[in-house]
């Protein structure tokens, strides 16, 4: 249905930035910002019609990388060392959070979930539990709640455990799902295992199916996956901190920005491209399916030739997350496939590959398309 | 030791009720018909001494919390001494219409009797769904008619499970609690996390399957019930027969209702309850 804005370090301005309008909403994040900034961003929501703003508490983000979320009122300082199974201390932390969420009154809240070390069927009904409770809470008030399921994609792997867990998160009272899908893959590098891949399809169309309204947070161009699986929404934000939620992407140097190289989104690719990538791909017209005019696209190009010393971050997030809710639209209107784009973007990698092109990153080589296509053929069989 | 039926006797000659025969057993009660001071008819249930006090309390909460036309109604339950040994007994409706197996014994349901049992019994579980309770046994020989003869009524919450409170299901059986033909995989498997109102859904899909066309949803042509559990614990493929049936019918929301997962269920009552028109 849309596209929704994953907020993170410093991408407050990219909420009204001109020419994203295609953004239905936000995805809150107390990580990044203060009770003040949040309710701010809330209140500017409400001057744009119809623009949503999900609180999403994030209790799952582990102790190294919580950021501002310590000072959030509903925080538990003994979120690590609490006993989980304990009702009571759920009870305080969703009294607590409800507080906060209603006197910010965004348009939904999701409900607190906690990593786990691993992902038994106890696991997700007590969050179910937990999000049943937080529906209860806000019966009333105005504000929906949203069931959050945090769901480790090796997992998924395992035959019938995509079916199994939708039918517990099926049980859920609330009508909309947040998933946060939990990779195993190196930052930076897309998913490649196809089976987990699979998995993630398969689950959030057992879903969809079921009449619920599946929301994939932490989204990439992987949003082709998750579309063609049925998602009703994805959310994303700025490369490379945000689209794709793992462990180990806190890892990375630096953290919050992952670096600060700018990177330009090429569809006929599927990829992200380096400034002396796009200067020699662009040459070569590769042939691309019908994408509407990207104006950051056209700004960046521009700027290159003007003044090629130029940085253009700021400009490439907002090329990427342009592309990323055009891409959403289009695949919703199905104007485009997401089975045609990848077969596009196969074939322009076997073009480069034939003419001996190499990217400037050793990795970025297109490795991961094929895995793609393979689910997303796959998934449409069985 | 005193026999159920000493015990039933024993009870109505000290309350002045008339005691009238029995009408039926499971393995851990047996009922029998009554007829009380006041003269009205009633099912006296006498449970096996020692049964685990914790499911039969849980039965007869489940039983007080519903209040539906198309669930057995609980007058009262009692403790009763006999014999030196402490009985505990239960009063509920009398149901004179016999069940829906005695029923089934003369021919299959008709098309608009078929969907009239559906649609009862769909506001009887989606009831008990909201009362956070599964039922857990529904088969014909807990379905009973009133003495109209066309108004079936949902009794023996023995197995009822009741979600806000901790299962008494030990996870490692091999099996959950309930009678295996009607059962639906999870049941079957002992899942308990997947365990909801859906597991009921599943079950009375498979009664009115029976009830209309003779067979259960899983059976292919010849197949024996032993087989066709084993493909519904394996969450295989209902039969095409069944399909081509329901659909015929004008019932394929019997497909939904019996999908191995309950994911492929109706996810609401009220979608169930739609779907049958109501």
């Amino acid at each position: 249905m849309s596209a929704y804005h994953q907020m993170g370090h410093d991408s407050e301005n990219l909420l009204w930035a001109d020419g994203l309008d295609q953004f239905r909403g936000a995805i809150l994040s107390p990580v990044n910002y203060g009770r003040e900034k949040v309710a701010a961003q809330v209140l500017w929501s409400r001057q744009r019609s119809g623009f949503e703003t999900i609180f999403d508490p994030q209790l799952y983000v582990p102790n190294s990388e919580r950021g501002c979320l310590r000072e959030w009122p509903y925080f538990p300082d003994d979120v690590d060392t609490a006993d989980l199974a304990s009702d009571s201390w759920w009870e305080g932390l969703l009294d607590s959070l409800v507080e906060v969420c209603t006197t910010i009154r965004p348009t939904a809240v999701c409900s607190p979930a906690v990593m786990p070390a691993t992902y038994p069927d106890d696991y997700f009904a007590r969050m179910v539990s937990i999000g049943d409770q937080l529906f209860t809470r806000l019966d009333g008030s105005g504000l929906q709640s949203v069931q959050t399921a945090v769901v480790g994609m090796p997992e998924l792997a395992t035959p019938d455990r995509p079916m199994a867990i939708a039918s517990i998160l099926s049980k859920s009272r609330t009508s909309h799902i947040y998933l946060v899908l939990v990779s195993r893959s190196e930052p930076r590098r897309e998913l490649i295992e196809v089976e987990e891949i699979k998995g993630a399809m398969r689950l959030i169309a057992a879903m969809q199916a079921a009449g619920l309204e599946v929301t994939v947070g932490f989204s990439s161009s992987d949003v082709l996956l998750w579309k063609a699986a049925g998602a009703s929404n994805c959310a994303t934000g700025k490369f490379f901190n945000l689209r794709r939620f793992t462990r180990t992407r806190f890892e990375e140097p630096g953290g919050s920005g992952g670096g600060q190289l700018p990177y330009w989104f090429e569809e006929s690719l599927m990829a992200f491209l380096r400034q002396s990538d796009v200067q020699r791909i662009m040459p070569m017209q590769l042939p691309v399916l019908e994408p509407s005019p990207n104006p950051f696209g056209l700004q960046i190009l521009a700027q290159m030739a003007a003044e090629p010393d130029r940085a253009w971050l700021a400009l490439a997030w907002r090329q990427f997350m342009f592309w990323f809710a055009d891409v959403e639209s289009r695949l919703d209107s199905a104007a485009s496939t997401s089975g045609a784009l990848l077969r596009n973007a196969d074939s322009n990698w076997r073009t480069l590959d034939d003419a001996d092109f190499f990217m400037e990153e050793r990795r970025n080589d297109g490795g991961w398309i094929r895995p793609w296509r393979r689910a997303v053929a796959e998934f449409h069989v069985a | 030791m005193s026999t159920p039926t000493e015990v039933a006797q024993a009870f109505c000659a000290a309350n002045g009720h008339q005691f009238i025969g029995p009408v039926g057993a499971g393995a851990f009660k047996e009922t029998f018909h009554v007829i009380l001071a006041t003269g009205e008819p009633q099912a006296l249930k006498v449970y096996q001494p020692g049964f685990s006090p914790e499911r039969t309390s849980r039965e007869l909460a489940a039983m007080q919390r519903c209040a539906h036309t198309n669930i057995g109604r609980l007058t009262s339950f009692a403790a009763f001494y006999f014999d030196g040994v402490q009985h505990l007994l239960s009063v509920e409706e009398f149901l004179s219409g016999g069940t829906l197996t005695s029923r089934l014994h003369r021919g299959l349901l008709s098309g608009p009797e078929s969907l009239d049992l559906g649609v009862q019994l769909v506001g009887a579980i989606a009831h008990i769904a909201s009362r956070e309770l599964v039922h857990r046994d529904i088969k014909p020989d807990n379905i009973l008619y009133r003495a109209d003869g066309v108004t079936p009524v949902l009794v023996d919450f023995g197995l009822v499970r009741d979600l806000v409170r901790t299962s008494l299901t030990q996870t490692w059986l091999l099996r959950g609690p309930g009678t295996p033909l009607y059962a639906p995989p999870e049941q079957l498997r002992n899942e308990k996390a997947l365990i909801d109102w859906r597991s009921d859904q599943f079950s009375l899909g498979v009664v009115v399957a029976f009830a209309a066309f003779g067979f259960h949803p899983y059976q292919d042509n010849g197949e024996s019930f032993a087989l066709t559990v084993e493909h519904v614990a394996e969450r295989g493929q209902q039969s095409a027969r069944f399909v081509g049936a329901a659909t015929q019918s004008g019932m394929p929301f019997l497909i939904k209702m019996t999908a191995p997962w309950p994911v492929e269920r109706f996810r609401t009552p009220e979608s169930l309850l739609r779907a049958w028109g109501r």
